[in-house]
């Protein structure tokens, strides 16, 4: 590990909202929301009254009456962000971003250039605050997992070094719902053994968090809470997956919820990998129920796939059979999607046509191959009039939808 | 129990029945080789559940009996002996351990009760007919390689062995496919196989079997039913379960009307694809196959790495084709082939290939492209 905290975590604060409080100069100041049925992103005036993002409309309103709701300037959205990681770049190449309003910045190399990483980090601060009117938190240590904990310390519009001698100190601290993979479950899980700071966390005995948690995540949270990360920024990262999701509030386990929302799911994890060529051999769903506990399952494929009824089917048999081994809960809450293993290979092995029932979920089968071709029809479509121009019947009949297509693009967007 | 026999003679009928065992096993029992002395012979036996082999090998029985023991442990112990060695296995009192002694070396291993031990009930048997162990071999090994190991298609993760009538005579069948590659063997069917059902048989049982009927000449009994099946070959019986399923309509993949005839040296053919998919990568296995009138030129392209190709003599006065195989695929049905020559019949870059052995027209091959 370096000697000096040279990683840069940049995270803009209240993204969406900020953006929409510099569009329009009345909204300044003001408790705001962008979204209109769910809360999609609050301002951090909206948020000393509680309001949070993925919060119901309705809830948000009571907790805040004088909040106003906006909508979405999306391609304001996208501009903005790239402008200000843009910043970044001109400190120094090693830039890995990892969404539209955050990113990891390696400033080892440049610092005989601009000085020690605090300066650095404040002469980001100032050029985006400057040029793009927006504020920007950052977190400086030795790690990628410690810079990020440091910039959500910091925010809002903050700054925070953590210097290696003091590193352990700053972070024992702090509630464990600041690391990395600690979500609402595994820090309620956490909590069931006495467990709310990262301190406590280092000191639980190994063998108790693997009984939690697993030994994959048990082994990686331990490490943390010891600030071992050895991740390195990957700059030139090619995505590995490919995902959605889809919030569901409260519905009912049934086919007529789950087939339409997987199909709008893989309709949109399935059309970005063939916009890049990219096809994918391991399919995972997850699947959160009433509680909020979520079960994941995922099957790894003998060929990728990319077109989107193939994607639809499989996510379809693995969330069936995870309602088959939970039959008590017939609520969910969420499902999402993912593909990953994705390959380059433009090369197809065809199938021999053997008229098997499975044929129609194989790339190389006669009738994976039209599934395919009526995909890229749909495509090219899109391409020319848009993405509402033609779509799958069952999706486009579902019911209108509380978060719009374009912040989710936005929000799964490959960067 | 207490029995006295030839360490190599245990050894290798060991060595046939271990192989049964899987490694890790849910259910203690399934670990331990059955070993029952009785007369003046030692029986040895081992199963999964699904397969069963049993051998027995002559011992001196001083006191008749039976136990079970680790399959894996007995089998390393006895072979670590030395050579020519005679072994002694005798059980305790009570039957919870046996002591394995040879010359002044002594091991004991604990038993489970030889009553626990599954059986595998084999029914009664439909048909019976005998092959000698050459037949059996060729029907394995032409078709063994396009077996199946994908799960989901259970049906395919075995051979499919059946009787077909081909020009008024009866013929016994091996076919396996993948769904990206299919091979058809066939012999004479043997007196006793007439409306035999048409079974498939799993993979560990061919694989099995395969390492069995190695010694050229010895007559292999078949015995089946549409559940089950068991070889006797010499003092080893296998019995194993059949695969439930039905095994799809094979001959409609196999082209009638392919009119392009390329014929190539079989090893130089292999050697130039092996050359040229040296480049390719672990996933992108597709070697291109550019045919014109008397020639082939073989091209991989990896975008990663380079590309490579290499031409080659051919036989062939068709119009230009381009079409492209997983190279893995043409090594495998090349490794099969016998005769010097390697006949093609093409149709066009999406249907399926048919590859013919110039030397075993009992022999048959079909390959699906890759699209390139």
């Amino acid at each position: 590990m370096e000697t000096t905290a040279t990683i840069l975590h940049a995270d803009l604060d209240a993204f969406y909202a900020s953006v929409e409080q510099l569009l329009d100069p009345s909204l300044r100041g003001k408790p705001i929301a962008v979204g209109g049925g769910v809360v999609l992103a609050a301002s951090y005036e909206a948020r000393a009254f509680g309001v949070r993002g993925g919060m119901p409309g309705r809830k948000a309103r009571e907790l805040c009456p004088q909040l106003i709701f906006v909508g979405g300037n999306f391609s304001h959205y996208q501009r903005l962000g790239d402008a200000a990681i843009k910043v970044l770049d001109d400190f120094t190449p090693v830039v890995e971003r990892i969404s539209i309003d955050e990113a990891f910045a390696d400033v080892a190399g440049c610092t005989h250039l601009f000085g020690q990483p605090r300066e650095i980090a404040t002469a980001i601060r100032r050029r985006v605050r400057a040029e793009l009117g927006l504020p920007i938190s950052i977190g400086v240590a030795r790690t990628k997992h410690l810079a990020k904990i440091a910039s959500q310390v910091a925010k809002p519009d903050g700054l925070v070094v953590v210097d290696p001698g003091t590193e352990l100190a700053f972070l024992h601290d702090l509630p464990v719902s600041l690391m990395w993979g600690v979500g609402p479950a595994t820090k309620a899980r956490l909590a069931e053994i006495g467990v709310e700071t990262i301190g406590e966390l280092a000191r639980t005995h190994s063998g108790a968090l693997t009984r939690l948690l697993g030994p994959a995540a048990g082994e990686k949270l331990a490490a943390l809470s010891w600030n071992r990360d050895p991740r390195k920024l990957e700059t030139r990262r090619r995505a590995h997956s490919a995902g959605a999701q889809s919030a569901l509030g409260q519905k009912p386990a049934v086919a007529r919820v789950i087939v339409p929302t997987l199909l709008h799911l893989a309709d949109r994890v399935a059309s970005r990998l063939r916009a890049k060529a990219r096809p994918g051999r391991t399919v995972t769903v997850r699947v959160r129920f009433a509680d909020l506990s979520a079960v994941t399952r995922s099957i790894t494929l003998d060929q990728p796939i990319s077109a989107t009824t193939m994607l639809a089917e499989i996510a379809g048999d693995l969330v069936r059979g995870v309602l088959g081994d939970h039959p008590r809960e017939k609520t969910i809450s969420l499902l999402a999607i993912s593909v990953s293993h994705l390959e380059e290979s433009a090369e197809l092995q065809l199938d021999l046509p053997l008229g098997l029932a499975d044929e129609k979920r194989r790339p190389g089968s006669k009738k994976g191959l039209a599934r395919f071709g009526a995909d890229r029809a749909i495509d090219k479509i899109r391409e020319r009039f848009g993405k509402q121009a033609v779509g799958y019947g069952t999706v486009a009949l579902e019911a209108a939808r509380s978060v719009p297509d374009e912040f989710r693009e936005l929000a799964e967007k490959e960067l | 129990m207490r029995v006295i026999l030839e360490r190599s003679n245990l050894l290798k009928s060991l060595n046939h029945v271990h192989r049964v065992v899987e490694r890790r096993n849910t259910i203690p029992i399934l670990s331990n080789v059955l070993l029952s002395a009785e007369g003046a012979s030692l029986e040895m036996k081992a199963t999964d559940l699904d397969l069963e082999v049993t051998e027995a090998t002559p011992a001196k029985v001083e006191r008749g009996g039976a136990t079970t023991v680790p399959a894996h442990l007995l089998y390393d112990i006895v072979r670590k002996l030395s050579d020519g060695a005679e072994v002694m296995l005798k059980t305790d009192e009570d039957g919870n351990a046996m002591t394995v002694t040879s010359g002044r070396s002594s091991f004991r291993l604990q038993c489970l009760p030889q009553s626990d031990f599954p059986e595998l009930s084999a029914g009664s048997f439909s048909h019976i007919f005998r092959l000698d162990s050459v037949a059996l071999k060729g029907l394995i090994e032409k078709t063994q390689f396009a077996i199946s190991t994908e799960e989901t298609r259970y049906y395919l993760n075995g051979i499919y062995l059946h009787t077909h009538e081909v020009g008024g005579k009866l013929k016994l069948r091996s076919v396996a496919t993948d769904g990206h590659r299919l091979a058809r063997a066939e012999i004479d069917a043997p007196a006793g196989s007439e409306g035999m059902p048409g079974i498939i048989i799993p993979r560990k049982t061919v694989s099995e079997l395969q390492k069995l009927v190695d010694d050229p000449d010895v007559a292999v009994t078949t015995e089946l039913s549409d559940t089950k099946i068991r070889f006797t070959i010499g003092s080893v019986v296998l019995t194993s379960k059949l695969i439930d399923g039905t095994f799809p309509d094979y001959q409609r993949v196999i082209p009638t009307g392919n009119d392009k005839k390329l014929i190539l040296d079989r090893q130089s053919f292999a050697a130039a694809v092996d050359r040229v998919s040296t480049i390719s990568s672990e996933r992108g296995r597709a070697v291109k196959l550019s045919i014109s009138e008397g020639q082939v030129t073989l091209a991989v392209n990896n975008p990663d790495s380079g590309s490579a190709t290499e031409e080659l003599a051919a036989d062939y006065s068709s119009d230009p084709i381009e079409i492209g195989f997983n190279a893995k695929y043409l090594l495998d049905v090349a490794a099969q082939l016998t005769g010097t020559e390697a006949k093609f019949m093409l149709a066009d870059a999406g249907s399926p290939t048919l590859i013919h052995d110039m030397a075993d027209e009992t022999a048959l091959y079909v390959l699906m492209p890759m699209r390139v």
